[in-house]
């Protein structure tokens, strides 16, 4: 009888890995979101000279739990102008997709549920399933579609010097200090930019926009579909893009020690993603929401050239020089410098315009009243 | 004990899902829930392609029939103000004519189908390399035809919507 890991039998095996698994997934996706609830409400206190949630627990430790059960607990509201079956079944279409991305998400050398071949496409495929959800669910704005262009050009930047697609083999192609974010700092850039969009996240959380819509599309959601939907979705989604963001420009697992101890890439990927959490919470306190228009018109004349200008240099240099990465990593740091200095002289010069156009437009008005 | 039954039955569980997601697409009255059956069945038909092997391919199904033809639909579905309507639509009325079109795709191809008695071929879809390559060298010209089909509907879409809008014109006069 054939042995498999464990001493497990191998065609028992199989199935109970996929428990294992999905078993795994959920536990990490619902821990986390607590976790990271507790984290944004803590650190925006921090940021914004707040105290935060300190009444429940040890530093307010226990309040996002406190949250969750009266979520549980609460009664499920549900509009008699909804739609029935849709209203039911939009919180699963967001919430299947975001659990099924984390199958391929490497959390050390041999820790991930699937080594698929195809794992970066998998999980923009995934992405795009979730817009699907949010568009049942509520009207979402059509930012999540516009978004996703630059956030798949950019990912194809790495593959383009990779050569891969799956996630282990990005990870393994970084051993040592030169992660790719040193090669391919731009494509970075545009994918950390296209993410928070993506994720709805501020400066372009305009569907949700707490402050004005009170979360717009989820309005009419209550008790634990709201919790599902916001929460469990939106941090997952969070933890995914951070994870990926990870593997592919900062190493994945990789880091001091890793080779003597495997498990401790598990600690390395998770500081490292949630070094990323912790930036976009950083955003979140400290940027202003965009307006549409600035949201779409940055996304199709800013994003998504640069990340076509992005792909042509970096697969010409790419073949020019197959050996040696220095000429990617030049150009993408040269192309990085343009975009962050560019941005300010572009939008000075469309404001000057605007000012113009609408001096012209109230002059005879204001020349007819005098 | 062995797992070799669960691919028939895999089968058999998604080729239900894709005929009862058509065939509820074309009976149902009820627009969005068209829709969204209809990503259902193109679901559906990615796990076939996974079932054969061919990841890549289910990947890009899902990713272009679910993520943005769907989605797309749906968006038309909700801008264009009509609900639910009654079983009116002209072709809904033709039952027997439209038998006898079924009949005359669906006879034909059943017969080819049962004819196959050789196992299915395996082409080990996950191989995006092979799968590059030959969508750019040995079939570089049908790809770019395609393009510039889409693009030429692309640019035909924007003119449709964008003709005659009084407003847009006004601003466009002004130097």
């Amino acid at each position: 009888m054939p042995v498999g890991p464990f001493g497990i039998d191998p065609v028992i095996w199989a199935p109970l890995r996929l428990v294992i698994a999905v078993g795994l997934a959920l536990f990490l996706v619902l821990n986390g979101a607590l976790l990271q609830i507790y984290l944004e409400r803590k650190i925006q206190a921090i940021i914004q000279d707040r105290l935060g949630p300190y009444h429940v627990g040890p530093f307010g430790l226990l309040q996002t739990f406190a949250d969750a059960l009266k979520l549980i607990s609460k009664e499920d509201v549900r509009a008699q102008a909804t739609d029935g079956w849709f209203f039911v079944a939009a919180p699963a279409l967001v919430f299947c997709p975001m659990l099924a991305s984390w199958v391929v998400l490497p959390f050390a050398q041999d820790i991930v549920g699937a080594n698929l071949n195809i794992g970066l496409l998998y999980l923009t495929t995934l992405g795009s399933m979730t817009v699907l959800g949010i568009v049942i669910a509520g009207w979402a704005s059509n930012q999540l579609i516009s978004y996703e262009i630059p956030q798949i050009l950019a990912l194809v930047s790495v593959v383009l010097v990779v050569g891969s697609l799956s996630m282990i083999d990005i990870t393994r192609s970084q051993a040592g200090p030169f992660v790719n974010v040193l090669i391919l700092p731009f494509s970075f850039v545009i994918y950390f930019i296209a993410a928070l969009a993506e994720t709805n996240r501020t400066p372009f959380d305009l569907p949700e926009a707490e402050s004005e819509l009170v979360a717009g599309w989820l309005t009419e959601y209550s008790g634990m579909r709201w919790g599902t939907m916001l929460a469990l979705s939106e941090y997952g989604n969070v933890t995914v893009v951070c994870a990926i963001v990870t593997t592919l420009w900062f190493g994945g697992w990789q880091g001091p020690g890793v080779e003597a101890i495997p498990l401790l890439g598990v600690l390395w990927f998770t500081l490292k993603v949630y070094a990323f959490i912790l930036v976009m919470m950083w955003i979140r306190a400290t940027l202003p929401r965009l307006r549409i228009d600035q949201l779409m018109s940055f996304c199709w004349k800013g994003l998504i050239p640069m990340a076509l200008v992005n792909i042509a240099v970096v697969a010409v240099l790419a073949l020019a020089f197959p050996t040696t990465k220095i000429p990617v990593a030049i150009a993408s740091w040269v192309l990085l410098v343009i975009f962050v200095t560019g941005i300010p002289i572009v939008q000075r010069q469309r404001l000057r315009t605007l000012r113009a156009r609408a001096r012209a437009a109230t002059a005879p008005a204001v020349r007819a009243a005098s | 004990m062995t797992f070799d039954f669960v691919e028939p039955v895999v089968f058999a569980l998604l080729s239900i899902g894709v005929i009862a997601g058509g065939v509820a697409v074309v009976m149902l009255s009820r627009i969005t829930a068209a829709a969204l059956l209809m990503a259902f069945t193109f679901l559906c038909m990615a796990g076939m392609f996974v079932l054969l092997g061919a990841e890549t391919i289910a990947a890009f199904q899902v990713l272009i029939y679910v993520g943005a033809i769907t989605v797309l639909i749906l968006y038309g579905v909700m801008f264009t103000k009509f609900g639910d309507r009654p079983r009116a639509l002209f072709f809904q009325r033709q039952t027997p004519l439209a038998a006898v079109f079924v009949a005359a795709v669906a006879i034909p191809v059943a017969i080819v189908a049962l004819s196959f008695t050789s196992a299915p071929p395996r082409p080990g879809g996950g191989d995006l390399i092979a799968l590059a390559t030959s969508v750019f060298t040995d079939f570089a010209f049908p790809f770019e035809i395609a393009s510039v089909l889409l693009l030429a509907a692309m640019v035909g879409a924007i003119v449709l919507t964008k003709r005659d809008d009084p407003e847009e014109a006004a601003l466009r006069r002004r130097p």
